[in-house]
């Protein structure tokens, strides 16, 4: 290991300045923006925290607000049990290992705008596969359209199977850690299966659950394409999140304060998970301080 | 592993088909359906069996030529991506793997922080910026917009293959005199090949596939395919659904067979860089 000279800090630059570029300055003029009144490109008049107060008392970007939560809690717990039934699927008896777990990955390779356009043609009202189905079995239908609980049911779903993937790899290889000769030592002291995988497997891999969990839900809370492209928001408003939030007053109807004041508010939620997130990378590996 | 009977053995199966059936499925109706006839495309129940046609791929590039420019896009941007992403990263894995002290210490937590910024965050200072440069809808700003995103986590995977990469063949080829630049490219580069590999799917996968970026960023000429993929999304009536769902079938087909080609990168890449465990 060699002591730094400035050789170690050029290797750095392009990474740096590229950071620096394209997020840390846009991230601080966002904030910047955020305490002032004037659209794009024009002079600014420094308002305080008058676009936070405008925010804060809409009840639109409440319910964008209360909806993020929700999805975001449904998608990341939904994903994290999904994610561990299948590693624990996979890991144990399954002829054609390599088969199952190249077919649960092929939800990774797909784009955001293609799995809205797949469920949307399963569940269009009517005449979709899986609404016909639920039609002859249940009576029922998922009318995303035009009930906003079918909707963000909908876009959470669609959510979950783009990123199961990721969350179920992380716990797979979690779960190939976990040393035979523990399990074994359990099976001898009589304990059950179920009790094994509580006391034994669910030990050891719970450092990765929990990170996974973290970091699904910085991502999670990002959630854009798949809102603004099945519902944009309808009906009424009523599917509305945050990134939409924040685009429509960016970029519709051109208020960049309120949009920029929304994005801040993202920021420093995504922060607060990412600390805790941080905190638990940090005693997972001691030697990357 | 104990030994298990029939019964589990059989309700292990009927779990994984579940599975396949709800990760695939999706994927398999839409491909599907892009080959029959349109008038069958909504029938009540689905058909299974039913005699292939071409008209919708036919359709969709006659109708739509930007697509095929689209594709074009999505092509250049996504390989300039990842060029860019594995270049600087190299680089940076390299530093954070070898070199000691605060300020790489600071560096490598500054990275881990600026990845928890959401994008859409930087937008509007963003558009702000890119339109004084006259920049709007060019190749080179989606460039280097992804490969920012996702150096953090390059780096971070960079840093961890070139990690198991014994120190002693780069001390001797410093006894034989040669420079930081000389080792990283004839001892580092050649040995990190499968950390390469493992960023690049990320990043590659990210840029063929983004949507908000892509959608703030570009009107014409850089247009990418996942965009208008989502133009013919809105403009589609009816018996035109065949045509959305060839393009998304020429969109995806490609990138799906390169997720399964290196999918053992994916693993690597997870373990080592963003998530350890």
């Amino acid at each position: 290991m060699r002591k730094s000279s400035v050789a170690p800090y050029l290797l750095l630059l392009p990474v740096l300045s590229l950071l620096v570029i394209v997020i840390l300055i846009p991230a601080l003029a966002a904030f910047t923006q955020s305490l002032s009144d004037a659209p794009i490109g024009r002079p600014s008049t420094f308002v305080g925290f008058k676009n936070y107060a405008q925010v804060l008392s809409d009840p639109n970007f409440w319910r964008a607000a209360i909806n993020t939560f929700v999805i975001v809690n449904v998608v990341v717990f939904g994903e994290a049990i999904l994610g561990l039934g299948l590693a624990v699927l996979a890991a144990g008896w399954m002829p054609l290992r390599g088969v199952f777990i190249t077919a649960l990955l092929v939800p990774y390779a797909v784009s955001e705008v293609s799995a809205i356009i797949m469920w949307r043609y399963l569940f269009e009202p009517d005449v979709g596969a899986a609404n016909w189905v639920l039609e002859t079995l249940f009576g029922v239908q998922l009318l995303w359209p035009i009930n906003s609980i079918h909707g963000l049911t909908l876009v959470s779903i669609i959510s979950i199977w783009l990123t199961l993937p990721f969350t179920f790899l992380i716990l797979y290889s979690a779960i190939r850690t976990v040393p035979k000769d523990l399990i074994e030592a359990a099976l001898v002291d009589g304990a059950s299966r179920p009790q094994i995988f509580w006391s034994v497997t669910l030990n050891v891999i719970k450092p990765a659950l929990l990170i996974a969990i973290l970091f699904r839900y910085i991502f999670a809370m990002r959630l854009f394409a798949e809102v603004w492209l099945l519902t944009a928001g309808g009906p009424a408003g009523q599917t509305e999140v945050l990134s939409t939030y924040l685009y429509r007053f960016g970029f519709r109807y051109q208020n960049p304060g309120v949009a920029s004041a929304t994005g801040w508010i993202m920021l420093v939620m995504s922060l607060i998970v990412a600390a805790f997130y941080l905190r638990r990378l940090q005693k997972a590996s001691p030697t990357n301080a | 592993m104990p030994n298990i009977g029939f019964p589990e053995k059989a309700l292990r199966l009927l779990l994984a088909a579940i599975a396949i059936l709800w990760s695939c499925g999706p994927v398999y109706f839409i491909v599907a359906a892009s080959f029959k006839d349109p008038v069958n495309i909504f029938a009540v129940p689905p058909t299974l069996i039913f005699e292939g046609t071409l008209d919708n791929y036919r359709l969709l590039f006659r109708d739509w030529p930007q697509f095929v420019q689209g594709l074009i896009n999505s092509l250049i941007i996504t390989v300039g991506a990842t060029l860019l992403t594995i270049a600087v990263s190299t680089l940076a894995g390299y530093a954070l793997a070898r070199f000691r002290g605060r300020g790489l210490t600071a560096s490598s937590f500054f990275l881990l922080l600026v990845r928890m910024f959401p994008p859409i965050v930087l937008t509007l200072p963003l558009f702000g910026f890119v339109n004084q440069l006259r920049m709007n809808d060019t190749h080179i700003l989606l460039i280097v917009f992804y490969a920012a995103f996702f150096v953090s986590l390059s780096s971070w995977i960079m840093k961890s293959f070139i990690e198991g990469i014994p120190v002693e063949l780069e001390e001797s080829a410093a006894i034989d005199g040669a420079s930081t630049w000389r080792i990283l490219r004839s001892v580092i580069l050649p040995l990190s090949a499968n950390g390469i590999a493992a960023s690049s799917v990320f990043i590659f996968v990210y840029s063929w596939n983004e949507y908000l970026y892509a959608l703030i960023f570009t009107t014409r000429n850089a247009r990418t395919a996942p965009l208008v993929l989502s133009e013919i999304l809105g403009a589609v009536e009816g018996v035109q659904w065949g045509v959305l769902f060839a393009a998304v079938t020429v969109q995806l087909l490609p990138i799906l067979i390169f997720v399964i080609a290196v999918q053992r990168f994916i693993m690597a890449g997870l373990t080592a860089g963003s998530v350890k465990g």
